[in-house]
């Protein structure tokens, strides 16, 4: 499922070691991504298996309000997982920002965030900001647009997940 | 004021850059329009009901006479001639062309301003109260923490795409001049017991079809927490806040679903983990830095009154009237805030030709230490002018037809541009707008009237804050006529209420008598010294619901 896509990572092109698998499909040792849902169903046996192991935040939920999942959720099993993916469903939809942001800040998850979903080319270099490292891109993105979009705003005002510590601070530093 | 060092002027620069490329892309048809949308609306452009439309920030509404002349200069150069100040201490310029836009706006860079931010679904230009640093009894200067969060939530990497906009209002005053109540955050700044200063938090308000009061959620946040607060609120809201529906996303619907205690306890644990790594607290150096801009002018040392403006009021009557209706006392003796109406009889509210802000920034550089403010009620002021100077600043302004002495009364309503404009309205304000206050036009009708504040929305938007209205009015369409529904008893300020709807609307051949019958059952009703809020707050809707439904 859902391989329509080029991955930039650390800002190069590169081969997506990662697949997504869905719920039912027994799992090989090549490093998987799969659900929330799964990934609670089976935490335990998924502590024991021995390869790398991905999990993809829903942002279009279920119910009334169809809120999506709570990056709060990954918190017990942080140590199995080297990847997040978070899903943007559309661009207007900036709830990921915050996931990314908590993962970084309050969890220090240092494995991979990964954006993937609908995502805006004004909107690559703030996801960087906030902590993504890995762009499922569309495959008619060239790396040089990518590239370029990344570079536009050369100083930040306010602090976030990256190293720029801000206007506000760095006037005084 | 604020002037922008190398970061500032570095990242607005660039950001023109960035939309320049971003409209040769829609221009060239590589980026659609939907996908173009979201690029444009962060630049505030919006696409209106006849063209485009540029709103350009005003942050706490200061401006210097540099400033108003640049846009004097582009409503002559891109617009035509004229520019209309908004609610939230913005101007639009309603006729601009998209592939001029980016000139336009990297003229604007030159001046230090910008339009980012003034709409999309991200934190919107900081307000502040138009009388910051002029008024008596300031506990601190609005602008500062203004500037500061400006500059904090100027393209915040993760409250950028939110459920929905977001906007902040500050005062540093008991009289509450920029409806805090009514935003999603309302900020006001105490001082307490001993002596430190910080901020009173309230979270939630808004207009819009289903108006709220924000909750107090905080009494005070000390000075050097206030972002890791905001930021807490921010990711509450951005992590938790609907977004199913546009019209349920706002914060204050979720403060209303999710109830003010749980609210408030999902803020402060949010606010004790950004908190922790102190990562937000600005330091003192760059506070400093930042206050020194808004530092008091140099004063003179004066009497507090004036001779020569006495003279002149007992010689020219309509210069006392003026004085009487548009001047507010200033903190320093011998100055005085002057008000200019941007309400004429018969005019559009809220606009300005290139000439009369030319004429105003003329103005400001000779008698008010070259500044301008803009107010939410959608008039200007000049906050430091001496009493010696009024008459020469009257005569002036009259020759430019600003020197309508109507400030707070019936006749300086609000207005949301309407279906003149606006591609959302129902109906149309600016026409009602101009017959009310042709109805009511003798100025001597008006103070007998007194402070009354009619505010006109063209739909259930409330850009008009209808809401809070002494009288509001809300435009509404039945079968394609255009009704207008009145409702009573709202007020934007430190006691902010929620108007009530008197009944079924009235006609465009009715509403302007249904007002006159309103403000005439005020009149019989009154007891000594009563403003019509206050009538209203004591006998309720039933005396006017009876005669305007006899």
């Amino acid at each position: 499922m859902h391989k329509d896509y080029q991955l930039v990572k650390d800002g190069a092109l590169c081969q997506d070691e990662w697949h997504y698998s869905d719920d039912e499909t027994a799992l090989s040792d090549a490093p998987t991504i799969i659900s929330l849902t799964r990934l609670k169903a089976e935490a335990e046996v998924l502590r024991a298996r021995n390869a790398k192991l991905g999990v993809r935040l829903l942002a279009d939920g279920n119910g009334k309000t169809k809120l999506g999942e709570d990056v709060a959720e990954l918190a017990p099993y942080l140590d199995m997982l080297s990847l997040v993916s978070i899903d943007f469903p559309t661009y207007r939809n900036g709830r990921g920002f915050s996931a990314a942001r908590i993962l970084r800040e309050q969890f220090n998850f240092d494995g991979e965030l990964r954006a993937s979903g609908d995502v805006l080319h004004d909107q690559w270099a703030m996801m960087r900001r906030c902590g993504i490292t890995a762009f499922e891109l569309a495959p008619t993105v060239s790396l040089e647009v990518f590239t370029k979009a990344m570079d536009e705003l050369s100083e930040a005002y306010q602090p976030a997940s990256d190293d720029q510590r801000g206007a506000l601070w760095k006037r005084h530093a | 004021m604020y002037r922008y060092d190398e970061f500032d002027h570095q990242l607005v620069g660039e950001r023109v850059t960035q939309f320049r490329g971003q409209v040769e892309r829609r221009v060239s048809g590589e980026l659609s329009e939907d996908a173009f949308k979201p690029l444009r609306l962060m630049n505030g452009v919006y696409l209106q009901l006849h063209a485009y439309m540029l709103r350009v920030a005003i942050p706490y509404g200061t401006l210097s006479s540099k400033q108003l002349r640049m846009q004097a200069h582009i409503a002559r150069k891109y617009d035509r001639g004229y520019g209309h100040f908004t609610t939230r201490q913005n101007i639009q310029f309603n006729w601009p062309a998209l592939d001029k836009i980016p000139d336009l706006l990297e003229e604007l860079a030159t001046v230090e301003m910008h339009a980012i931010q003034t709409s999309g679904n991200c934190i919107r230009n900081v307000t502040a109260d138009q009388y910051a640093g002029a008024i008596d009894n300031e506990v601190e200067d609005p602008r500062i923490i203004s500037e500061i969060i400006r500059q904090w939530s100027t393209f915040h990497p993760e409250f950028t795409y939110l459920p929905r906009k977001f906007k902040i209002a500050v005062t540093g005053h008991d009289n509450d001049r920029a409806a805090i109540k009514l935003h999603d955050i309302g900020i006001v700044i105490k001082q307490n017991e001993l002596g430190d200063i910080g901020y009173e938090i309230h979270v939630g308000g808004g207009q819009g079809r289903t108006p709220f009061i924000a909750k107090k959620m905080a009494d005070f946040v000390p000075k050097a927490q206030l972002l890791a607060y905001l930021e807490a609120v921010m990711r509450v809201y951005n992590r938790l806040g609907r977004r199913d529906n546009s019209y349920k996303a706002r914060i204050k619907i979720m403060v209303h679903e999710t109830g003010e205690e749980e609210m408030r306890r999902l803020i402060e644990a949010e606010f004790a983990k950004i908190d922790a790594s102190q990562m937000l607290s600005v330091p003192q150096a760059e506070v400093d830095r930042i206050s020194a801009y808004f530092a008091n002018p140099a004063f003179a040392a004066l009497p507090a009154t004036s001779a020569a403006m006495e003279t002149a009021q007992k010689q020219d009557a309509d210069f006392a009237r003026w004085v009487r209706a548009n001047i507010v006392p200033h903190k320093q003796d011998g100055y005085a805030i002057v008000n200019i109406s941007l309400k004429p009889i018969g005019g559009v509210p809220g606009d300005a030709t290139d000439v009369q802000m030319e004429a105003v920034a003329d103005l400001a550089e000779r008698y008010s230490f070259d500044e301008i403010r803009v107010t939410h009620e959608q008039n200007l002021v000049l906050p430091h002018v001496r009493l010696d100077d009024l008459k020469t600043v009257y005569d002036e302004l009259q020759a430019h037809e600003l020197a309508t002495a109507n400030l707070g009364l019936i006749s300086d309503t609000i207005a949301c541009p309407g279906l003149d404009y606006c591609n959302l309205a129902n109906a149309r304000s600016i026409p009602l707008a101009q017959e009310i206050s042709e109805r009511f036009a003798d100025l001597d009708r008006q103070y007998d009237i007194g402070e009354l504040k009619i505010k006109i929305s063209g739909c259930i938007n409330a850009c008009g804050h209808h809401h809070v209205g002494h009288i509001g009015i809300l435009g509404v369409d039945k079968k394609g006529t255009e009704f207008y529904q009145i409702s009573l008893g709202g007020s934007a300020d430190e006691n902010a209420s929620i108007g009530t709807i008197t009944g079924r609307a009235f006609t465009e051949e009715t509403i302007v008598d249904a007002i006159e019958t309103v403000v005439t059952t005020y009149k019989d009703m009154r007891q000594d010294g009563e403003r019509f809020i206050d009538t209203y707050r004591r006998v309720g809707l039933d005396p006017f619901k009876e005669r305007l439904y006899a």
